[in-house]
C-alpha cells in the first residue's frame, strides 16, 4: 500500500478519535450520561408482528424512565433479527461489539435466542426476553441453553404447552388430537411438551411440515382420514394461516389451535375466514388490563398504538428489569448481570420478579386463552 | 409410516398431487425452453414467478378495487377479474423474461462472453429481484383476496374436486396442448426447434438466433405467469422468496422430465407433486423433500437424460 495512503488514514483514524473524545466530553462534563439497550426480535419479515407488538412495551418504560429526568439516560436501539436465527447469528456480533449496548431486551422467538447466545456470551451482554419460551433455553440439561446470560420474563413452553391441550380441548368430548409442528426451536419444543397431556386424551397423529410450504393440502387429507376433532400448531403466524385455511377449505369443521406464535393482531387477517374461532395461548395477560386509564392514554401517546399487542407486557418488565439495575447505577455489562441475576425487580401490575439461576422466572405465570371473533383476537380466559 | 391414509383419501391426494404438479410443470418449462435453446438454466426464472405472484396481487387489489377483506365475486365479474389477473401476469411476466434474457445474456453473448459468465449473470439478475421485492415488502408476507369462491363440484371417491383444484388442473393441460402444437406445427416453433439443434445450421439456414431466443424467453415468461395466477388464486399468498421454493421443484421437475425438453416438464411436474403429496402423507411432511431427491438421484443413476430425455429428443424444444 503506497505510504501517503496509510498516513491518509492514519490521521483520519486518529481525527474520528478526537472528535469522538470531543463529541462525548460534554455530555459527561455535565454529569448526565447515556447508556443503550437493544431491542431484538422480528421488526420486518415474515413474523414482524411478533416484535411490532412487543417493541412499544418496552419503548414506552423507557420513555417514562427518561421523562423522570435521571441521571443516566437511556437510549433504545432496534435489532432485527426477523425471527430467524440464520439472521440473528448474522447481527447479534455487532450488537455485542456496540460497547454502548449495556443490555438486550430480546429476543422475541426462540430460535434467535439460541443463535444469540455465543455472541453476547463472549460479549458478557444480559438478555431478557418478553417471548422466548422454548423450553430448552433455560434448560440445564440442554446443549443450546442460554446460562448465564439469558433470562426471560415469560413462562416457558413447559406451563404453556399443557395449557394450550387444555384449552383447545376445553368442551369437547372425545377429542381425537391431531399435533402438527413447523421444526423449529419454538414450534418443536411446544408440541413436543403439549404430547404428553395430549396423550392422555388420545392424539390420533402428529406431523412436522418445515415453515415455507405453500401446498398444505395433504397434511389436510391427513388430519381427515385421521378423524381428528382437534388440531393444534406449534408454529408461527403465516404457516398456521396457511394451514388452518387448508383444512377449513378441505371441509374439516373441528377445533383449530396454536400457541402465542400465532397469537398475532396480523393473524385474523392473513387466515380471512379460516381465523374465526381458532384458539389460541400466551403467557401474558393484556396490558390494558393492568394499566389505569391514564397510563393507557400516555402509552398512546408515546408509542401511537392505541391497544397493546401481545406480550406488551412483557416487554415492558423487561425493560423495567434492565431500568431497576440503571437507576441502581449499574451502568456496565458486568454490574447489569450480576444485578438482574441477583434482584428482585416490579414488573407491570406489581407483579413481583426474580430469575433462577438459569434464567426463569421464579413462580412461573398463569396462561391466557384467545380466542379469535368476528376478526379480532380476544382474551377469553385462564387457560 | 401411515398407510391408512393411502387408503381413505387416495383420490384425493392424487387429484391434489396433480394440481400441484400442474402448477410446477408450467414453470419448469421456463427453465427448459431456455435451456432447450441456449443450454443453461435460467436461474432468474424463479423471480419472474415471484413477480408474477405479486403483479396478480396487485391487480386483484390495487387495479381492480378488490381488498384483501372483500366477498368472494360471482358471475362475470369474477370471469373478467381472473381473467385480467391471468392477462396481467402472464404480460408482465413475459417482459420481464425478455428483460432479462436482454440484460442477462445477450450482450454477453453478442460479446463472446464464457457461457458460465450469463448463468452468474442470470444469477445475480435473481439476486436482484429478489432482494429489491424483500425491501419493498419488508420481507411481509402478502395476502391474495378470496375471489373465487371454493365450491365444489362434488367428491368422488374422496377426492373433493374444488373450484380452485379443478382450475389448477385444467388451465395448465390447455396451455400445454396450445404450446405443443405451437412448438411442432408453427414457423416460429420449428426456428425454435432448430436453433435447439444446432445453433450453426440454423444461423446458416438464415433464422435470426437473437429473435427465436427472445422469443423463447417470451413464452417460458407467458407460462411462469400462468402458474404465478394459479398458485395466487389456490394459496393466496405470496411472500418476496416465495420464487426460491418453486424455483427448486421446477428445476427438479425439468431435470426429472429430462431438461431442454416440452413433455419432460409436463410429466416431471406431474411426478414431482404427486411425489411430494403421497411422500409426505405416507412418511410425515418432514421426510418430502428427503423422498423427492432420493428419488430424483434414483431415477438419474438409471437414466442419465431424465425420464423423457432421449424417448423425445426429436421434438426438443
Amino acid at each position: 500500500m503506497n505510504k501517503k495512503i496509510v498516513s491518509g488514514f492514519a490521521i483520519a483514524a486518529a481525527a474520528t478519535l478526537a472528535l469522538g473524545a470531543v463529541a462525548t466530553a460534554p455530555a459527561n462534563a455535565a454529569g448526565k450520561k447515556e447508556v443503550t439497550l437493544a431491542f431484538q426480535g422480528p421488526l420486518t419479515g415474515p413474523d414482524a408482528q411478533l416484535g411490532q407488538d412487543q417493541f412499544p412495551g418496552a419503548q414506552w418504560a423507557i420513555e417514562l424512565y427518561n421523562a423522570t429526568n435521571p441521571k443516566t439516560k437511556v437510549k433504545l436501539i432496534k435489532a432485527d433479527s426477523q425471527c430467524d436465527g440464520t439472521v440473528a447469528a448474522n447481527i447479534a456480533p455487532g450488537v455485542a461489539a456496540n460497547k454502548a449496548v449495556i443490555g438486550v431486551i430480546g429476543t422475541s422467538c426462540s430460535g434467535e435466542a439460541r443463535n444469540s447466545f455465543p455472541a453476547y456470551r463472549a460479549g458478557g451482554l444480559t438478555m431478557v426476553a418478553p417471548s422466548a419460551s422454548a423450553v430448552s433455553l433455560t434448560d440445564p440439561k440442554a446443549p443450546d441453553r442460554g446460562f448465564p446470560i439469558f433470562h426471560r420474563v415469560v413462562a416457558h413452553d413447559g406451563f404453556q404447552a399443557p395449557a394450550l391441550v387444555r384449552y383447545a380441548t376445553k368442551g369437547v368430548t372425545g377429542p381425537k388430537i391431531y399435533l402438527v409442528d413447523d421444526q423449529t426451536t419454538y414450534g418443536a419444543g411446544l408440541i413436543k411438551y403439549a404430547m404428553a397431556p395430549a396423550k392422555k386424551l388420545g392424539v390420533v397423529g402428529t406431523d412436522s411440515v418445515p415453515r415455507g410450504t405453500a401446498d398444505w393440502t395433504s397434511v389436510a387429507s391427513k388430519v381427515k382420514s385421521a378423524g381428528a376433532n382437534v388440531v393444534i400448531y406449534g408454529g408461527y403466524t403465516v404457516e398456521a394461516a396457511k394451514f388452518f385455511k387448508a383444512l377449513r377449505d378441505g371441509g374439516y369443521t373441528g377445533i383449530l389451535a396454536a400457541g402465542d406464535g400465532v397469537n398475532t393482531s396480523d393473524f385474523p387477517e392473513l387466515a380471512g375466514k379460516a381465523a374465526e374461532g381458532v384458539r389460541l395461548t400466551a403467557a401474558d395477560v393484556p396490558f390494558e388490563n393492568l394499566l389505569t386509564k391514564d397510563e393507557l392514554a400516555s402509552f398512546t401517546k408515546v408509542t401511537g398504538v392505541k391497544v397493546p399487542g401481545l406480550y406488551s407486557t412483557t416487554a415492558y418488565n423487561a425493560a423495567r428489569v434492565f431500568l431497576t439495575c440503571i437507576e441502581q447505577g449499574k451502568l456496565t455489562r458486568s454490574a447489569i448481570q450480576l444485578c438482574v441475576n441477583s434482584s428482585t425487580f416490579k414488573g407491570a401490575g406489581g407483579s413481583s420478579i426474580k430469575f433462577n439461576r438459569y434464567g426463569d422466572i421464579i413462580g412461573g405465570a398463569d396462561v391466557g386463552g384467545y380466542l379469535v371473533k368476528n376478526g379480532k383476537i380476544g382474551y377469553d380466559a385462564i387457560a | 409410516m401411515n398407510f391408512s391414509v393411502v387408503t381413505s383419501q387416495f383420490w384425493s391426494l392424487a387429484l391434489q398431487g396433480l394440481a400441484l404438479g400442474l402448477i410446477y410443470s408450467l414453470v419448469s418449462l421456463g427453465y427448459t425452453m431456455v435451456y432447450g435453446v441456449l443450454r443453461l438454466i435460467n436461474f432468474a426464472n424463479s423471480e419472474v414467478f415471484m413477480l408474477g405472484t405479486f403483479t396478480v396481487v396487485w391487480i386483484e387489489i390495487h387495479f381492480l378495487n378488490h381488498p384483501v377483506a372483500s366477498e368472494p365475486l360471482t358471475g362475470i365479474e369474477l370471469i373478467y377479474t381472473l381473467v385480467i389477473a391471468l392477462v396481467g401476469s402472464m404480460i408482465a411476466c413475459a417482459v420481464l423474461a425478455v428483460l432479462v434474457e436482454i440484460v442477462a445474456y445477450r450482450r454477453l453473448r453478442s460479446r463472446g462472453a464464457s457461457r458460465l459468465a450469463s448463468l452468474i449473470s442470470a444469477i445475480g439478475v435473481s439476486i436482484f429481484l429478489m432482494e429489491s421485492m424483500r425491501m419493498y415488502t419488508e420481507s411481509r408476507p402478502q395476502t391474495a383476496p378470496r375471489l373465487l369462491e371454493k365450491w365444489s363440484f362434488g367428491e368422488i371417491a374422496g377426492a373433493n374436486f374444488r373450484i380452485d383444484t379443478m382450475l389448477a388442473i385444467v388451465a395448465p393441460i390447455i396451455i400445454f396442448v396450445i404450446l405443443d402444437r405451437f412448438v411442432t406445427k408453427s414457423r416460429l416453433g420449428k426456428a425454435i426447434r432448430a436453433v435447439s439443434m444446432s445453433e450453426e445450421n440454423a444461423k446458416l439456414m438464415g433464422i435470426d438466433i437473437n429473435r427465436v431466443i427472445s422469443m423463447t424467453f417470451l413464452i417460458g415468461g407467458l407460462t411462469t405467469g400462468a402458474a404465478a395466477f394459479l398458485y395466487t388464486t389456490v394459496y393466496e399468498n405470496t411472500v418476496f422468496n416465495v420464487g426460491f421454493n418453486m424455483g427448486i421443484a421446477a428445476f427438479t421437475a425439468a431435470v426429472l422430465g429430462g431438461i431442454g425438453n416440452l413433455r419432460g416438464a409436463f410429466y416431471g411436474g406431474l411426478a414431482l407433486g404427486m411425489l411430494e403429496q403421497f411422500a409426505s402423507a405416507i412418511l410425515g411432511s418432514q421426510w418430502k423433500a428427503v423422498t423427492v431427491f432420493v428419488v430424483l438421484v434414483l431415477v438419474l443413476l438409471f437414466k442419465p437424460s431424465g425420464l423423457f430425455g432421449e424417448a423425445v429428443q426429436q421434438t426438443r424444444t
